[in-house]
């Protein structure tokens, strides 16, 4: 795919250098990258992809521009809010670089249309917020032979890693399972603005190696960046004889919509949120334990709520046993979840989570509650 | 034998917020024994019921991954708690 006139002046830079120079910038153009999530990893991923000329861009997401969303997510302007992500960061990919052709996808990736999606690129950047998607967007890639460059993050830490079929472990190698809500997500736990451009803009460096073929891509180790402590670490990763989507026997043969929700154990009971708000209108008062961060719960919390953030509850779990039932809350009802069984091990007898969370009670009985 | 260990990012809540700890230990089993005792209910967030590595957990004894806790722990060495992460 030829340079124009034009092109050969946007990417003089590129052509400067050896390892690239107008064969590999014919290979970017001819490129098909998609970004899924334009968050806060996707948004510089994007825009330094298509700086790059990276001939396709597609952009995945489907929810909007939130002015929270802005502390990092550099795609997009606060002229852009309320806008679709997928549309509104197209519309500034297309204004710094008009010779790409973007395309946006503002939809939710699920099993049903990833094979529709992936077929119209040949690599995928994975910056999504949900473990479900991460393994979906995995074991598509994995089943369609596409490469894949994932990345994630939380707080002041990052993760990268690269796969290429048949070169090296996929993500599920990486971490065999994992459900939402084990792990809190940015929203619940915060994450420092500029983290994401560093672990995304890593992203769009591996991508633009492994479009042009130069250098040596991250397969078979995990890079881990502290951004508190300045530390980059190096962990070397083996695939997984027995991965359940590329080892030798897999089992997962077909892209599927993971759970996103960890099922319940024995004994702890699902309370929903009408429920205890009938609870609480009867003049009952359940022993409501909130497992949140503090801010989380400075910003707004059930009255009368215990605050005890999961860290710090092993310790305190005898009090709360000679105190009674208790109701684990959290944001989304993940973390209350693993209250619950840590309530079972200490043998409280019938933990309740709060299903859904504070977001579901803010949704459905309280809108004026403030959920971080 | 003491030892370093570098604690994930989600799992800094049971440890104040530091990003390393000195533990001790022969075993990684020990090692985190040592740590649970300073951090109560951080193991668990490791290892589940039987004893097994969560499979969103990875434990490297410096570069190297330590799959079971039986693997050996050195003194000076450390140890590297990874979590998988969702963020985006």
């Amino acid at each position: 795919m030829p340079l124009s006139m034009s092109e050969r002046e946007r990417y003089r830079r590129h052509l400067a250098l050896t390892e690239i120079g107008e064969a590999g910038q014919e290979k970017l153009k001819a490129a098909r990258v998609l970004i899924v999530g334009a968050g806060g990893l996707g948004s510089p991923a994007a825009l330094y992809l298509a700086a790059a000329g990276c001939g396709t861009l597609g952009l995945l997401d489907c929810d909007r521009v939130d002015i929270s969303n802005l502390q990092r997510q550099v795609l997009f302007d606060s002229a852009q809010l309320g806008q679709a992500k997928a549309t509104a960061g197209c519309e500034r990919l297309a204004a710094l670089n008009p010779e790409v052709r973007v395309i946006a996808h503002a939809i939710e990736l699920r099993a049903a249309n990833v094979r529709e999606v992936f077929a119209q690129y040949d690599l995928v950047l994975d910056g999504t917020d949900r473990l479900a998607t991460r393994y979906l967007i995995n074991d598509a890639c994995v089943i369609l032979r596409k490469p894949l460059v994932s990345a994630a993050i939380h707080r002041f830490e990052g993760h990268l890693m690269s796969y290429v079929p048949g070169q090296g472990p996929c993500y599920r190698c990486l971490f065999p399972q994992a459900v939402d809500g084990m792990v809190a997500n940015c929203a619940e736990a915060g994450v420092l603005g500029v983290l994401p451009g560093v672990l995304g803009t890593l992203q769009a460096t591996e991508a633009i190696k492994l479009v042009t073929g130069i250098g040596e891509p991250l397969l078979g180790r995990l890079l881990t960046y502290d951004a508190l402590e300045m530390r980059f670490s190096e962990f070397r990763v083996a695939r997984r004889h027995d991965c359940a989507v590329c080892g030798e026997a897999p089992t997962i043969t077909e892209p599927h919509d993971a759970p996103s929700r960890a099922a319940a154990p024995a004994g702890v009971r699902r309370l929903e949120v009408a429920a205890l708000s009938e609870m609480l209108q009867r003049g009952e008062q359940p022993l409501l334990v909130d497992v949140r961060e503090d801010a989380e719960f400075a910003a707004g919390h059930l009255s009368g709520a215990l605050h005890i953030p999961l860290g710090q509850l092993p310790p305190r779990l005898a009090e709360i046993a000679s105190r009674g039932d208790p109701v684990f809350i959290c944001r989304s009802g993940g973390r209350s979840m693993a209250a619950c069984q840590m309530a079972l091990r200490a043998n409280i007898r019938s933990p309740a989570n709060l299903e859904g969370g504070m977001l579901a009670w803010a949704a459905s009985v309280d809108p004026s509650v403030h959920v971080l | 034998m003491a030892c370093t260990v570098r604690i994930a990012s989600p799992l800094r809540s049971y440890t104040r917020g530091a990003a390393s700890l000195t533990a001790r230990g022969n075993t990684l089993a020990e090692v985190l024994g040592s740590l649970e005792e300073r951090c109560p209910g951080i193991r668990f967030r490791m290892i589940d019921e039987q004893g097994r590595i969560r499979p969103h957990m990875r434990l490297f004894v410096n570069s190297s991954e330590a799959q079971e806790l039986t693997a050996e722990v050195n003194d000076g060495d450390t140890v590297h708690v990874i979590c998988a992460l969702s963020g985006g």
